[in-house]
């Protein structure tokens, strides 16, 4: 800790305007959408449907933006190597900054946890329907009654496991703000994080070891 | 020692002609809950396609539809859920939870709150499209308010 001040930091534009505005608007659609599920009422499911569909759609670009975007969004950032996992939950637990130029390696892994999820439950989405409501996704009557059981259960259990990787995405977020006093809800809002000048943006190119070490 | 065996032969044959009619009493309560339900299914369907515009609105159908779900609401249908029929013990065929015979005061509850929903829509069903569209929802719902606690998502 006493070595804080060795590491050389700047201000950069780690995330691009797309990806800023593919995260908010997720933000958004699953919080709505999985409230319109989980209380789903006969004038409403429609509405479920639509914003399962926007977050499909979403997902979807986020995928092609992971081969395009600006460096910190690209997939092969997202997809860290073990060693550079280990490396950083190592020194996690540290009450300073990670000025890293993106996603640090462990949130890497959970965007791409929450983004398989959230293509799972837009897909099992469309084969079930509510016998109650009246109202299934397109594709409901091309499956039998047990498949259709079974893609409902996986959806129940997404939709439950969505809920537990959100809590944990906002604790964090907290957790970074708190204890490492770095703030990443500034910089999804503005582009612009304090990152380290030796960080190249991809987090799988950084050495993780710094001075402090 | 001929006779015995040809005994025995018959008293098998006969065995085996009888056996299907002498089923399970489980699967027969589950085979009997899951009719009751296709029933009240078939005659909530309509309603609900009136509602939805899919189908053209029949004050007469609809009160029809509507008072014999009425009419199932108020069956007696303990008889249906007898001790070891859920879907844990008996694996694959039924949707009914244990949770059913561990919480009975709770099913009832559920029941009853779809019984007076369904009564809601019995009164005004046949009393144009707009009374009909109000009380439908609430049926729906409480059907499902069930199912979410109670049915298996599969099978
Ligand atoms: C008090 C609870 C409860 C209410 C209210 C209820 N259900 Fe059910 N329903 C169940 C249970 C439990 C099962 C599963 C039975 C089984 O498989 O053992 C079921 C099964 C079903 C099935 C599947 C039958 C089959 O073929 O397997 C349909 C369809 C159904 N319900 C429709 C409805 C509709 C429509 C309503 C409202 C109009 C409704 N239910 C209200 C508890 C309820
Ligand atoms: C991708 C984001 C989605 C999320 C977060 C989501 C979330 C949920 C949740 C929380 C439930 C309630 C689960 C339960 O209690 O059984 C639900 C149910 C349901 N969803 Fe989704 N959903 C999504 C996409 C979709 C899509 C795209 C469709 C269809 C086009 C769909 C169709 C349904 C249906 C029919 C139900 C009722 C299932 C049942 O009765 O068992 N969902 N969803």
């Amino acid at each position: 800790m006493s070595e804080e001040g060795v590491t050389p930091t700047e201000l950069r534009r780690v995330w691009d305007l797309p990806t800023r505005l593919f995260h908010w608007s997720l933000a958004t659609c699953v919080a709505v959408g999985w409230y319109l599920g989980e209380y789903r009422g006969f004038d409403t499911i429609e509405l479920h449907f639509f914003f399962g569909y926007a977050i499909g759609g979403l997902v979807a670009f986020r995928i092609l933006w992971g081969f395009v975007g600006a460096p910190a969004s690209r997939l092969s950032a997202l997809l860290v190597s073990p060693a550079t996992l280990l490396n950083y939950l190592r020194e996690i637990g540290k009450p300073r900054p990670s000025y890293w130029a993106g996603h640090a390696p462990l949130g890497s892994l959970s965007v791409l946890a929450l983004l398989a999820l959230l293509a799972v439950q837009a897909t099992t989405g469309l084969f079930i329907e509510d016998d109650a409501l009246f109202a299934g996704g397109p594709l409901s009557g091309s499956v039998d009654a047990k498949t259709q059981g079974t893609l409902a259960q996986i959806h129940f259990i997404g939709s439950r496991l969505i809920l537990a990787m959100v809590a944990l995405h906002l604790l964090a977020i907290a957790f970074y703000s708190i204890w490492k006093e770095e703030d990443l809800i500034g910089p999804m809002i503005s582009g612009w994080k304090k990152v380290r000048t030796d960080h190249k943006a991809a987090s799988n190119e950084a050495t993780s070891t710094d001075a402090a070490d | 020692m001929k006779t015995l065996v040809k005994a025995t032969l018959i008293v098998a044959a006969a065995t085996a002609m009888a056996s299907p009619a002498l089923s399970d009493p489980l699967e027969d309560a589950i085979t009997a809950r899951r009719g009751y339900y296709q029933v009240i299914l078939s005659n909530f369907g309509p309603i609900v396609g009136m509602a939805k515009g899919a189908v053209e609105y029949d004050a007469e159908k609809a009160a029809t539809f509507a008072n014999t779900l009425q009419t199932l609401s108020m069956l007696n249908n303990g008889h249906m859920w007898p001790a070891g029929s859920d879907n844990a013990a008996m694996d694959g065929k039924p949707r009914a939870l244990p949770k059913i015979w561990e919480d009975f005061p709770g099913v009832q509850e559920k029941g009853q709150a779809w019984a007076a929903a369904v009564g809601e829509l019995a009164s005004v069903a046949g009393d144009g499209l707009d009374a009909l569209r109000s009380k439908v929802g609430a049926v729906g719902e409480s059907c499902g308010a069930c199912h979410d606690t109670y049915r298996a998502k599969s099978f």
